[in-house]
């Protein structure tokens, strides 16, 4: 029965880390959109704003650079 | 952390593969040894009836009738005996099924004979009225692939170490004797034959003799082994 | 700012509808087929054995799943791929050509292995039937793709992946490791010479197999017919409409979550069978907590069309994919409480389960891939939609058809779970179990007909898109948003 309470400690570990991270992950999103690093609604600009000549959201260094 | 994952395909990939592959991990792995264990005095199949497996599964039995009887009242009256653990321990693959459009077989060698079933699987309707199972006629005529039952049985008999050719019970004789082809096949049809005679279909007797198994005779040896 | 002369090319986002449009027709005309067996036996002879009811169902199932639904998956990704990631395939002579490989053997594949399900090749395993050599095929298909999602991603413009995207790539993966593992098997005439060469053994035996086949039984469902429709509806909805997603932040919530939580979830197709008591009850468990990022990316998709919902009456392509999301939060909610053990000491077994899954499949698969291929036809062919009307006639048609079939397997499954338990008054069993199937007949026959008009509604949809592609009037060029349509 031994293996049994380790999976049972293990398991009960698991659920209260990923809780965790859970909620660190929904505060992250938000404080970093309050803080203006980052604005995650404007991705969804994305499906909308897809033709090929239109400016992406984010474009990649490598490309900023040729464009310049 | 976060924000960085979203913007490395690579990483994001390998962090979605983690999560996923968790679970599986946790469920799975932890009881496999324990659960591939036989029940006491749980024998493989012999040939004729692994090659009567290979048609159940050929023409998709399973697609209709489930292999396991659930511990209820209701199911243990209606079939028999709640299903346990390691009486599938040589089922490759295993047959439970999702669906009961017919009943449950997991222990139908209980309760019918060979010469019902042959009636069954030529003519449903002729046993059980009402009945929505199609006739497979085509069972009858088929030669049996004994060569691909001997193939797989000698395979399972060297890769997973099932015990053909062993005594199983500890009283000094070999339980499932397979040896070679040759020997296997002869038993098999010795066996055929009486499953044929109890049908009381010459037809089927007449092509046994001939040194053809119906598919259906194996078919219902397979049957009949499930108790 | 890029060159004016680079266009999305749409050439395999093309092969891949036809595909869609071919196989959904093939493998649901099967369905019904033998929907109408069930009720009227006789019809199981038509074309000898090869008509017979448990030769048939296989190959539904796999021409639905691996058929269609891939189809529409690879067709939109094709089509998706290129537009969020703002690369044209044009633009990488490699990936044109992985591409076209992919569909060429895709389609070879699949003719093979469905036809080697008709003579009778199966490993019996349900969603997994093909044979080892198949199965190699199928992981050639799957590396192919693999190639060309991350391929494109490597020469894209938009730094950021979109979220569709991260559904896409957690469909190659999810898939990739659980067709893998459940396919695991020995063939036996590598090993001993003889035999059928095409033949092969499981390499787990019993309950064990029956856990890892359910792991992938399950999760196959997740990520065939829900994670990547998420992509689909994640992107096809938006574009159609003009709303942004109502709220980007909780859909990356909800991927993680649905990642985390569906995998657990596959013990519940084992509740009272003879796997560990705990694993049982860990699969009903998660089933619940399975409802809430199910729900958050379903009601995510139906708050996009907050205040526009006029569009709902204008447009016929929203109210497929609305109605897409809304069965979706059905089949969210009616999966999770089949998995409560007592409802599932009722269900299991019984028709209730064939009606669940079509909910999800018809209503949510289904209507989103319809959707998906006719807002992308006018884009295809620089034409407008052929008829409004008849993408209308099709809309109702289908959900007429969807109702009939869930209504009756409703009924039917609890019908035939308290008939299994009923007894009277000594206590013995009160009905034999031919009973329990003769008194089927009304719903089967119900079922036959619900599936019959979603099977009507291919034709006139396949018939929409062959008219839009030839015959429809031009347009100048791509619409932005709403696809342009002909009364």
């Amino acid at each position: 029965m031994d293996t049994r309470l380790i999976q049972g400690v293990a398991y009960l570990g698991l659920i209260i880390f990923l809780t965790f991270i859970l909620y660190g992950y929904i505060i992250h999103l938000y404080r970093s959109e309050k803080k203006g690093k980052r604005n995650y609604e404007k991705y969804g600009k994305m499906a909308l704003d897809d033709e090929l000549s239109s400016p992406p959201v984010e474009p990649l260094e490598e490309n900023e650079k040729e464009s310049k | 952390m976060f924000s960085w994952l979203e913007k490395n395909p690579f990483f994001f990939a390998v962090g979605v593969f983690v999560v996923i592959a968790f679970a599986g991990l946790i469920e799975i792995v932890p009881d496999f040894a324990q659960q591939s264990r036989p029940v006491v005095g749980a024998k493989p199949y012999s040939l004729l009836e692994l090659a009567g497996r290979q048609v159940y599964i050929k023409d998709s039995c399973n697609a209709c009738h489930s292999q396991l009887i659930r511990p209820f009242k209701s199911e243990t009256d209606r079939y028999g005996m709640y299903s346990l653990n390691g009486e599938y321990a040589y089922d490759r693959p295993f047959l439970w099924g999702s669906k009961r459009t017919g009943p449950d077989l997991h222990r139908v060698g209980n309760y019918r004979t060979s010469d019902w079933h042959a009636n069954h699987m030529w003519e449903p309707t002729s046993v059980v009225p009402g009945s929505i199972m199609p006739a497979y006629k085509h069972m009858f005529t088929n030669v049996t692939d004994l060569e691909t039952a001997y193939a797989e049985a000698l395979t399972v008999k060297k890769v997973f170490n099932v015990p053909y050719d062993k005594d199983i019970d500890g009283d000094g004789k070999v339980d499932v004797p397979l040896g070679s082809f040759e020997q296997a096949k002869q038993r098999a049809m010795q066996y055929a034959l009486q499953v044929a005679q109890e049908t009381k279909r010459q037809d089927l007797v007449d092509m046994v003799k001939q040194g053809k198994i119906p598919e259906i005779v194996a078919l219902i040896a397979y049957l009949n082994r499930l108790k | 700012m890029q060159n004016p002369a680079i266009e999305y090319d749409y050439t395999v986002a093309k092969w891949f509808s036809y595909l869609a449009i071919l196989f959904g027709i093939l493998g649901m005309g099967i369905g019904v087929w033998i929907a109408f067996e069930l009720a009227f036996p006789e019809l199981n002879y038509v074309a000898g054995e090869y008509s017979l009811f448990s030769r048939l169902r296989p190959i539904h199932t796999n021409t639905v799943a691996f058929g269609f639904t891939l189809s529409g998956i690879f067709a939109t990704w094709y089509y998706v791929g290129q537009r969020v990631l703002k690369v044209s395939m044009a633009e990488s002579k490699f990936l044109m050509a992985v591409g076209k490989l992919h569909f060429w053997l895709y389609f070879l594949g699949a003719l093979l292995a469905v036809g080697s399900l008709l003579v009778r090749y199966t490993t019996s395993k349900e969603y997994a039937q093909f044979e080892w050599p198949f199965d190699i095929v199928v992981v050639l298909v799957w590396v192919l793709w693999g190639i060309s999602i991350f391929g494109l991603i490597g020469i894209r413009r938009e730094k950021t992946l979109y979220i569709s995207l991260w559904y896409y790539i957690a469909t190659f993966l999810g898939v990739a490791m659980l067709y893998l593992f459940n396919n695991m098997e020995v063939p036996t005439y590598l090993i001993t010479g003889m035999g059928d060469p095409l033949h092969s053994v499981s390499m787990y035996a019993g309950t064990n197999d029956a856990m890892v086949q359910w792991w992938y039984g399950h999760n196959a469902v997740a990520f065939v017919f829900t994670v990547p429709i998420i992509a689909m509806i994640y992107y096809y909805l938006p574009k159609e409409s003009g709303q942004p997603v109502y709220s980007y932040k909780l859909s990356l919530l909800s991927f993680w979550g649905l990642m985390f939580v569906y995998l657990w979830a596959g013990g519940h197709h084992l509740i009272y069978s003879t796997v560990p008591d705990w694993m049982q009850t860990m699969g009903s468990v998660f089933s619940i907590i399975l409802i809430l990022p199910s729900w958050g990316s379903a009601l995510n998709m139906l708050l996009t069309m907050k205040g526009e919902w006029g569009q709902l009456k204008e447009n016929p392509l929203i109210k497929f994919m609305v109605l897409a999301s809304t069965f979706y939060m059905l089949s969210t909610l009616e999966g999770p409480i089949q998995s409560i053990k007592s409802v599932n000491a009722l269900a299991h077994f019984t028709d209730w389960i064939p009606g669940h899954v079509h909910d999800g499949t018809l209503g949510w698969v289904g209507f989103m891939i319809i959707a998906a291929i006719m807002h992308m036809a006018p884009r295809f062919y620089k034409r407008e939609i052929y008829s409004k009307k008849l993408l209308e006639m099709q809309f109702w048609l289908q959900t007429t058809g969807i109702v009939l079939y869930f209504s009756s397997m409703w009924i039917a499954g609890i019908t035939q779970g308290m008939m299994w338990r009923a007894v009277d008054q000594y206590g013995n069993l009160a009905y034999s179990f031919i009973d329990t199937v003769t008194v089927l007949h009304p719903y089967y026959t119900l079922r036959g007909i619900g599936g019959l008009f979603y099977f009507l509604g291919l034709f006139m949809w396949a018939y929409n898109f062959y008219k839009t592609m030839t015959a429809s009037k031009a347009i100048e060029k791509e619409p932005q948003f709403a696809s342009p349509m002909a009364a």
